[in-house]
């Protein structure tokens, strides 16, 4: 599953993962991976996990090579093979240090590390932000690769456009709650279609009001401007046999439902 | 223990061992030599003024009225500022790369991302650090041997007695080292904590020196972990100075401890 969790800077995105890490110990509650403990067996969990942070440093001397090596000998496992596969797919030069590295390279190295022990889980805070559309492309594609066979990836980002393209399921978080978690075709069905209705006559002639799911937010001359929510059959059934002289329907705003989220919407909640 | 985070702590330690190491290497052979070739000269002339007897009985930490000789001048190459230096900033520089050093340089977050726990993290950085001041000791030792080596026999230290003031003084570093790991662990700066325990070390080096010039002091002069050091007796009679040794290996490894509990137990991310 690629699980997208959305947020503005500074909602809780990266604390969240600081905590399912184990580098922070959760201030109330608790926070659990593979039904393990985050704070307690944080070790045994991080067998299974991958990560890269958003601001991610790695230490200067080190090239691709030395980092695969070390990490390899801490995991106790060799990450050489897989290793050298991915920089191939990031087009990264392994004999590089990390001090001569331009920031979407080491990047780039920050993933093939988190990526070489093929995690159950990935964890991944604003991965593609240093990373060129192309490099961007590779990864969505190897997310998706890795998704399709049974690994889960938790990606933080703050771009709803990555997250759309990418997720099955969306977590939003704002002010370190978390405001909405479901699937991302049923955010589409709460986000509405906007909705322009002309009709044939004066609007006031219609002598019909609109239906619970058409909210209008203009209303003039012969034309109804406004937001579907819900699925489009009903509205099609309303519409039926009413003097329509033309319509438009948008595509779901996730945009707009998101804002409504960061912008303290009561109502959206 | 963890072997990959031990191969990188090495790694990542050995420049400034190398570097210290040799600098160890230079000052003792240096000391080694110049100290007991001149010390006759020196107690003829320099010791009979009471300053510098007074400085001399300050940095070995004992009454040496009856101690002038060459042992006093052989002990004067484990007592003298440069090499305390020298070994002290190789402790701090090593006991403060974790955590404080690893939050510092933003590499934090990618180490405890590894599947190790923070006690593995924490011994094996206690291994590699203990490796390395047994290294530059050792270079010590060897660098004081070379200096020697151009003496006449009698001016000569005596071995055996000279390893014993050599475990005495890694004693002393392994205290040094265990009160940097605590001011570490409280840490997220490096520079910070390298400046307190600098400090601190600058005030017990003073509140040992000054005591000897200054007798109110010289009741508290036991907090000094250098009053623990003293190679002067040891040359002398040979014998091993457990209690000393011992005090100085609870002095580190009590905040050594306490260090990693707080490692252990305390929220840690990049800030």
């Amino acid at each position: 599953m690629l699980f997208g969790f959305l947020g503005p800077n500074g909602a809780g995105k990266t604390t969240t993962i600081r905590v399912l890490l184990g580098f922070l110990q959760p201030t109330d509650g608790t926070a659990n991976i593979f039904g393990l403990d985050c704070w307690r067996d944080s070790k045994r969990i991080k067998r299974d996990v991958g990560h890269i942070p958003g601001d991610l440093r790695l230490p200067a001397w080190m090239n691709g090579a030395t980092a695969l090596s070390i990490f390899g000998a801490v995991r106790g496992r060799d990450l050489m093979r897989s290793g050298r596969e991915l920089a191939g797919k990031f087009d990264l030069d392994l004999g590089v240090k990390v001090r001569q590295m331009s920031r979407g390279m080491r990047q780039k190295l920050g993933l093939i590390l988190a990526l070489a022990h093929a995690p159950r889980l990935l964890v991944l805070d604003e991965p593609t932000t240093a990373l060129d559309p192309l490099m961007q492309e590779v990864l969505h594609q190897l997310l998706r690769e890795m998704a399709a066979t049974g690994h889960t990836i938790f990606f933080s980002s703050h771009s709803l456009g990555e997250v759309e393209q990418l997720c099955d399921r969306v977590a939003i978080v704002r002010d370190g709650t978390l405001v909405a978690d479901e699937a991302l075709d049923a955010l589409r069905e709460r986000a509405g279609h906007d909705v322009v209705i002309r009709w044939k006559v004066e609007s006031s002639m219609l002598g019909f009001e609109p239906p619970a799911f058409l909210k209008l937010a203009r209303r003039e001359a012969n034309v109804w401007q406004g937001r579907l929510f819900g699925p489009v059959k009903p509205f099609v059934d309303f519409l039926a046999n009413k003097p329509v002289e033309d319509l438009r329907v948008g595509p779901p705003d996730l945009e707009s439902l998101f804002r409504r989220f960061y912008e303290h919407d009561e109502e959206s909640r | 223990m963890n072997r990959g985070l031990i191969i990188r702590a090495f790694r990542e330690s050995w420049p400034t061992t190398l570097v210290l190491g040799l600098l160890l290497i230079g000052v003792e052979a240096m000391l080694g030599f110049v100290l007991p070739r001149f010390g006759a000269q020196m107690s003829q002339e320099w010791l009979q003024m009471d300053f510098a007897r007074g400085i001399m009985q300050a940095m070995l930490g004992t009454e040496i009225a009856d101690r002038i000789g060459p042992q006093m001048f052989q002990s004067m190459a484990w007592v003298h500022p440069v090499v305390l230096a020298l070994a002290w900033a190789h402790a701090i520089m090593a006991c403060t790369r974790v955590p404080a050093g690893e939050v510092d340089r933003g590499t934090i977050d990618v180490l405890l991302s590894l599947p190790v726990s923070r006690w593995e993290v924490f011994f094996s950085e206690t291994v590699v650090w203990l490796s390395c001041g047994v290294i530059i000791l050792m270079g010590a030792m060897a660098g004081n041997v070379l200096g020697s080596l151009a003496l006449s026999p009698f001016q000569r230290p005596d071995l055996s007695r000279t390893l014993i003031v050599l475990l005495n003084l890694f004693c002393l570093y392994i205290a040094v080292g265990g009160v940097t790991w605590l001011v570490s662990s409280l840490s997220d700066r490096r520079g910070r904590a390298m400046t307190t325990v600098f400090l601190v070390l600058l005030t017990l080096f003073l509140l040992n020196y000054l005591a000897q010039f200054w007798p109110p002091l010289e009741r508290i002069a036991f907090l000094s972990p250098l009053h623990y050091h003293r190679p002067l007796k040891v040359l002398g009679s040979g014998a091993w100075p457990w209690r000393d040794m011992m005090i100085l290996i609870t002095i580190g490894g009590a905040p050594w401890f306490a260090g990693g509990v707080i490692f252990s137990r305390r929220d840690l991310c990049t800030v």
